[in-house]
């Protein structure tokens, strides 16, 4: 291990630690650590969708999916059976995984904006399924009971762990074959097929993975919330937000999420009182962004410094230790031999 | 029955009117419109405004909206897509996703969250057709947007900017070299589809109550305009606003109302599984 990568882990390490240790200095409110909980949930949602569009090209517009599921999941885990919100949380998630499953063989056979409509029609008629379902009381919602109600130090402790974990899981997914495969798989596909890459096993574990971790995502959402309905469950905001925080962030950057999500979330709480107006300027910096920054802010930044704080990128070292490539294709656009 | 078949035809009309500019947009721009329902209930809100101000019927505010609408469209392809055009088909599908998101987010602010109408002397009045009792809106809905259609139809044929348009869209290179510049073509073009929104726009606001969120529905149903036909084909929007009409209220019939969009999806979904390129694609 080199030295500034010594560096780099130890710093990573000293954060992740802080996050975890600064809410019990007496300093920290409640409003603070639900702050705290919405960047990291944000964050992890935003994580999701980049791993599918930033780095497999599926630009899905129905993450909303996994949401409503695993959302409704809990509530009628704790609502109706009484049972802890931990299992309707991961039984919720396991169904997302299943419905990724089951949806990979139909969305899959489409490219681009074709899945990215399919994804969010799919959500559309989840919506009207469950606004008709008796079983969740229809449109009236549902409110999630449960006894004791975790509070928001649970609740901000259980999102960072889960934001932790699934920034591990890109991390190691992107550095495996995998990963390379699907790095291929986003700039040709016709290519990355005949050099051997299993497109539709690679595109099914991102879609899984996505599917499980949203889903997880969905169902703190929700628990944090109380209460959940048809409309904002399955809503296409849900995928807005994703989007915006990793476009301004920068998309297929790993890191890009955390400061999307850190903005999006203090906008939306600052002009919490003026409903709409936060949409409207994250609207506009996301589209100054597409415009000006192509890569995101911390993409850009990236490039100009050339540091990335964690890099999926195959180095010669690799190479020569069994990885199988020594070239990056940066988003189609830039090829260079790594040092 | 009959009643479900003939309001499913009639609905149709309204319907291949809505997806008709989101498919040129798609055949000649290659651009995933994702703010084309917002545009639409945009082109209901300026009508609205339009005819609460100056008193004119909504029908004829059109007068201005159109202008209005391709002078937007012809903008906001030549200030914003065309530059990102070179970078693939993603960047400039998030900038329409932005632009339908702050369109609504405006409209929001403008107008406030409740429903509108755009109010025509026809709106109440009926006609019996055989024992089916069909609205009157109705009918001016599918003969007006079959009329556009077809206008534009013999618009993209016979005049030169018509033809251009199409060069542009079969081969962008060999269009360039016969001295044609696309980038404005493809403005001309969006500004084009965007009249045709205007005109979806105000048949929508005065045949159903709309509101800021109610663009995604209409993007839906020119998504499923777009698959059924076939991205780029005039004639294919026609039919396959025919089918989508029926089968929303013919599924409305059989299973009632709430699962009629509901049949809509599922027909998108079937077809994008099974023909996704469309009945009609060039």
């Amino acid at each position: 291990m080199s030295k500034s990568s010594k560096i780099r882990v130890v710093v990573i390490l000293a954060v992740v630690i802080a996050l975890y240790v600064i809410p019990q200095s007496p300093l920290t409110t409640d409003n603070t650590m639900r702050i705290g909980l919405l960047i990291a949930l944000y964050c992890t949602l935003g994580l999701m969708w980049n791993l599918m569009a930033g780095y497999t090209g599926m630009v899905s517009l129905g993450q909303q999916i996994f949401i409503g599921i695993a959302g409704y999941n809990v509530a009628v885990f704790a609502t109706t059976f009484g049972l802890p919100f931990w299992a309707g949380m991961f039984c919720g998630a396991g169904i997302s995984v299943l419905l990724s499953v089951a949806l990979s063989f139909l969305l899959f056979r489409m490219k681009g904006m074709y899945f990215a409509i399919a994804t969010w029609i799919t959500s559309e008629a989840l919506k009207i399924i469950f606004t008709s379902w008796e079983f969740v009381n229809m449109g009236g919602g549902m409110t999630i009971k449960l006894r004791p109600y975790p509070d928001v130090f649970e609740l901000y402790y259980i999102s960072l762990t889960l934001v932790i974990g699934a920034f591990l899981v890109v991390f190691f997914v992107l550095n495996s074959r995998i990963g390379l495969g699907l790095k291929a798989m986003r700039d040709d596909d016709d290519a990355s097929a005949a050099m051997g890459v299993n497109i539709f096993r690679a595109k099914l574990l991102c879609f899984m993975i996505s599917g499980f971790v949203t889903g997880l995502c969905g169902a703190l959402f929700y628990i944090n919330q109380g209460s959940i309905f048809p409309g904002p469950g399955f809503g296409i905001s849900w995928t807005v937000a994703a989007v915006f925080i990793v476009i301004i962030g920068g998309i297929g950057t790993i890191t890009g999420p955390i400061v999307g999500a850190i903005i999006y979330v203090f906008l939306s709480e600052f002009l919490s009182q003026y409903q709409g107006y936060s949409m409207i300027i994250l609207g506009v910096i996301a589209i100054a962004v597409i415009l000006g920054l192509p890569y995101g802010i911390v993409g850009t930044i990236e490039r100009k410094f050339g540091f990335e704080v964690l890099s999926t990128r195959r180095t010669m070292k690799n190479l020569l230790s069994g990885g199988r490539a020594n070239v990056d294709y940066s988003r189609g656009r830039d090829l260079r031999v790594s040092k | 029955m009959a009643q479900a078949i003939i309001n499913g035809i009639l609905i149709g009309g309204l319907y291949a009117i809505i997806g008709v500019g989101m498919s040129i947009i798609f055949g000649i721009v290659k651009l995933t419109n994702l703010a084309h329902g917002e545009f639409v209930v945009l082109a209901a809100y300026f009508s609205l405004a339009i005819s609460a101000a100056t008193g004119l019927n909504p029908g004829l505010s059109l007068i201005l909206v159109g202008p209005i609408m391709f002078f937007i469209g012809f903008a906001i392809q030549n200030l914003i897509v065309n530059r990102l055009m070179p970078r693939g088909a993603e960047a400039p599908l998030l900038v329409m996703f932005g632009m339908s998101i702050i369109i609504q987010n405006v409209i929001l602010q403008v107008f406030s969250a409740d429903p509108q109408h755009l109010t025509n002397p026809l709106d109440t009045s009926n006609f019996a057709l055989g024992n089916a009792v069909v609205p009157t809106t109705f009918l001016i809905d599918c003969v007006i947007g079959v009329c556009v259609i077809l206008a534009l139809n013999v618009f993209m044929k016979h005049t030169y900017v018509g033809m251009a348009v199409r060069a542009v869209s079969d081969d962008t290179t060999a269009a360039k070299i016969m001295g044609i510049n696309v980038n404005l073509i493809y403005g001309v073009a969006m500004g084009i589809a965007m009249v045709t929104s205007a005109v979806a726009g105000v048949l929508v606001g005065q045949t159903y109550n709309f509101y800021p969120t109610t663009g995604s529905q209409y993007l839906i149903i020119s998504f499923g305009i777009v698959v059924i036909g076939g991205m780029g084909s005039i004639k294919g929007t026609l039919v396959a606003g025919l089918i989508f009409g029926l089968a929303q209220l013919l599924g409305g019939f059989l299973f009632g109302t709430t699962l009629q969009l509901l049949a809509g999806y599922i027909i998108i979904l079937i077809m994008l599984a099974v023909k996704p390129q469309g009945l009609f694609a060039k």
